[in-house]
């Protein structure tokens, strides 16, 4: 193959990555999403991180908090395991341990895709989960981190 | 050399005609464009999320099938009906959703805690038998705590909890104990009550852990941790009222803990004499306090304070009163038990760091003899894939004069080993143990473990 070639095919090659769209720094966030009649607009990370690691239980009007999870291997859950600084195995034995001291009732309720999330949301005043921000939908509502919403610089879930 | 030329031009035109839609493309995307485009991808994307949806819908219905199946048989024998109009035909209706068949998590929840282990010492002399482990054997297999966990939520804030441990004893007797007993009252995050009989919240492993090996990394407890009715030290369990909480303050993230109750310690003694410590004890206060800072994931920190009376009540195999020796006080005497305890512990990134440090006194009420007995463990873990390389140092050093440990006296030594998670529930653990001990031979152990969850 001439160098002539090699060029040619290069150049095509730049010319097909351009038709590629840029990712945004707002596609890899992660979003915390409430039942929709949940009065919360913020929480710090602090909070959310005890919140998922179950220490911290009830929300300030009482209600009880819920957490619905994704199950491995989705980009929540990674976002999750993230925010809580642990690897899978480590997350299923923390959460039996919550369990066994008493600190939980059950695991987390995890579910296999976004639109059973909603339902859960809906179905739990006081659930609160992870969702990708491109798959949010109308009746989730997400509320800030740190005083950010996704997609704003430094916000922490991505 | 026209050829190429010409061919040279065709790539030419063939590129343009490539770039300029690109560049096209790019320059109108940031107009209304890109607004059609990121549409037509959501709905894209909707769809794809309705057919995951239906296709979940559809495999739990599978999998609910065989259950109606029974209805299905018996409706083939009954007479045939004549067929409905599409009028009268009631609509068909979707598949409940899923989240129907959730629920808050009522009834009792089960869950179960076993081990099974072998061990084998360097000594044929009587040494602690802890969990079945046949004092004064080379080395044998034995079972330790087999625990049922049972836990049911009564109302938004109320729950009852229990576990109950079928321990093996000597020649394989088990014996029935009810580890923890507890109405829990939740009434938010800053009180937290349990009433009935609880492990005490003395350091950190004691929490963390409780009875299960399944939890811990290691294949046994280290000495000062131990339950008493093993040898330990501290007084593990009481019956009362056990009270936690948050304290509001920002990203320190301090807690509290305070305990009061009846401990009734009986401890056997870890030489393998036989004669067990009834301790008498009188009601018991802790308190203590925590942290898990929010800039430091993983780092709680924490002490507390413990203090109670008890006795040095020398009993033998039937039950009997020992004599003490000449020159001991008796079991009337009364020592105020003073325990002050100080961890910092990090568990995160697959790191597991626990170090926990703990002063005991026991100071004969009304008059100044004392005896301190430091201890402390420090251990060290890290996670890599299903392995979890771990090693410890611990440290115990009761008086020789003191004759509520005397049994114990100067216990030192690292153990390592590793623990291998072959699945989520079941995991095995190799251990070799080497024990200092004053006018003893050194000791060295070497302890092999399944545990397992259920």
């Amino acid at each position: 193959m001439g160098a002539k070639s090699i060029t040619t095919l290069l150049l095509l090659g730049l010319a097909i990555l351009s038709f590629t769209p840029p990712a945004t720094a707002q596609d890899s966030d992660v979003a915390v999403v409430v039942s929709s009649g949940n009065p919360a607009t913020n929480i710090s990370l602090g909070d959310s991180r005890k919140i998922f690691a179950g220490t911290k239980r009830s929300w300030p009007d009482g209600q009880r908090i819920k957490l619905v999870t994704r199950g491995p291997g989705c980009m929540e859950r990674l976002v999750l395991l993230r925010l809580l600084a642990m690897s899978e195995i480590e997350y299923k034995r923390y959460w039996t341990g919550q369990v066994f001291r008493g600190e939980a009732d059950a695991e987390p309720l995890t579910v296999p895709s976004v639109g059973m999330q909603k339902e859960a949301l809906t179905l739990f005043p006081g659930a609160i989960s992870l969702v990708n921000v491109r798959d949010v939908k109308p009746g989730m509502k997400v509320i800030k981190v740190d005083g950010m919403l996704p997609g704003a610089a430094g916000y922490p879930l991505h | 050399m026209r050829r190429a030329r010409i061919r040279a031009h065709i790539y030419c035109a063939l590129l343009v005609l490539l770039l300029v839609p690109a560049s096209n493309w790019a320059q109108s995307a940031g107009s209304g464009d890109q607004a059609t485009i990121a549409q037509l991808v959501e709905q894209i994307k909707q769809l794809q999320q309705q057919d995951r949806d239906l296709l979940e819908r559809i495999r739990i219905l599978e999998a609910k099938q065989p259950q109606t199946s029974p209805v299905a048989v018996a409706d083939t024998a009954s007479p045939p009906t004549p067929p409905q109009s599409t009028e009268q035909t009631p609509p068909p209706q979707l598949p409940s959703a899923t989240p129907r068949d959730w629920h808050e998590v009522h009834g009792i929840q089960f869950r179960g805690f076993g081990e099974v282990d072998y061990q084998v010492l360097n000594q044929r002399q009587p040494e602690l038998g802890t969990g079945g482990f046949v004092p004064g054997s080379a080395g044998n297999f034995y079972t330790g705590d087999f625990g049922l966990f049972l836990s049911s939520r009564l109302t938004n804030k109320a729950s009852v909890l229990s576990e109950i441990v079928f321990e093996e004893a000597d020649a394989q007797q088990y014996k029935v104990d009810l580890r923890r007993m507890l109405l829990k009252y939740d009434y938010n995050d800053h009180l937290k009550m349990s009433f009935g009989r609880y492990q005490t919240n003395i350091g950190y492993y004691n929490w963390a852990f409780r009875s299960a090996a399944w939890l811990q990394t290691t294949a046994n407890r280290p000495l000062v941790m131990e339950y008493a009715s093993n040898g330990g030290l501290l007084p593990t369990q009481a019956i009362g009222v056990s009270v936690i909480g948050a304290i509001p303050s920002g990203k320190l993230g301090l807690n509290y803990v305070a305990e009061y109750g009846s401990s009734d310690t009986i401890r056997p003694d870890l030489n393998g004499d036989g004669l067990v410590t009834d301790e008498n004890n009188g009601n018991q206060t802790n308190v203590g306090f925590f942290a898990t800072p929010d800039g430091l994931r993983g780092l709680q920190i924490g002490t507390s304070y413990y203090h109670d009376q008890i006795s040095n009540n020398v009993l033998n195999a039937s039950g009997a009163q020992v004599p003490p020796p000449p020159g001991s006080l008796g079991p009337s005497v009364r020592y105020g038990q003073t325990i002050v305890n100080a961890y910092a512990v990090y568990v995160a990134q697959g790191i597991e760091f626990l170090n926990e440090g703990f002063l005991i006194r026991d100071a004969l009420v009304g008059g100044s003899l004392h005896f301190d007995t430091p201890a402390f463990y420090s251990q060290f873990s890290k996670q890599l894939g299903p392995v979890r390389p771990f090693f410890r140092y611990q440290y115990v050093n009761a008086s020789p004069n003191n004759g509520i440990y005397d049994d114990v006296g100067l216990r030192f030594g690292p153990s390592f080993g590793a623990r291998y998670d072959l699945n989520d529930y079941i995991a095995f653990k190799a251990q070799f143990d080497h024990t200092v001990r004053r006018g003893e031979r050194d000791l060295n152990g070497l302890h092999l473990q399944f545990a397992f969850t259920f």
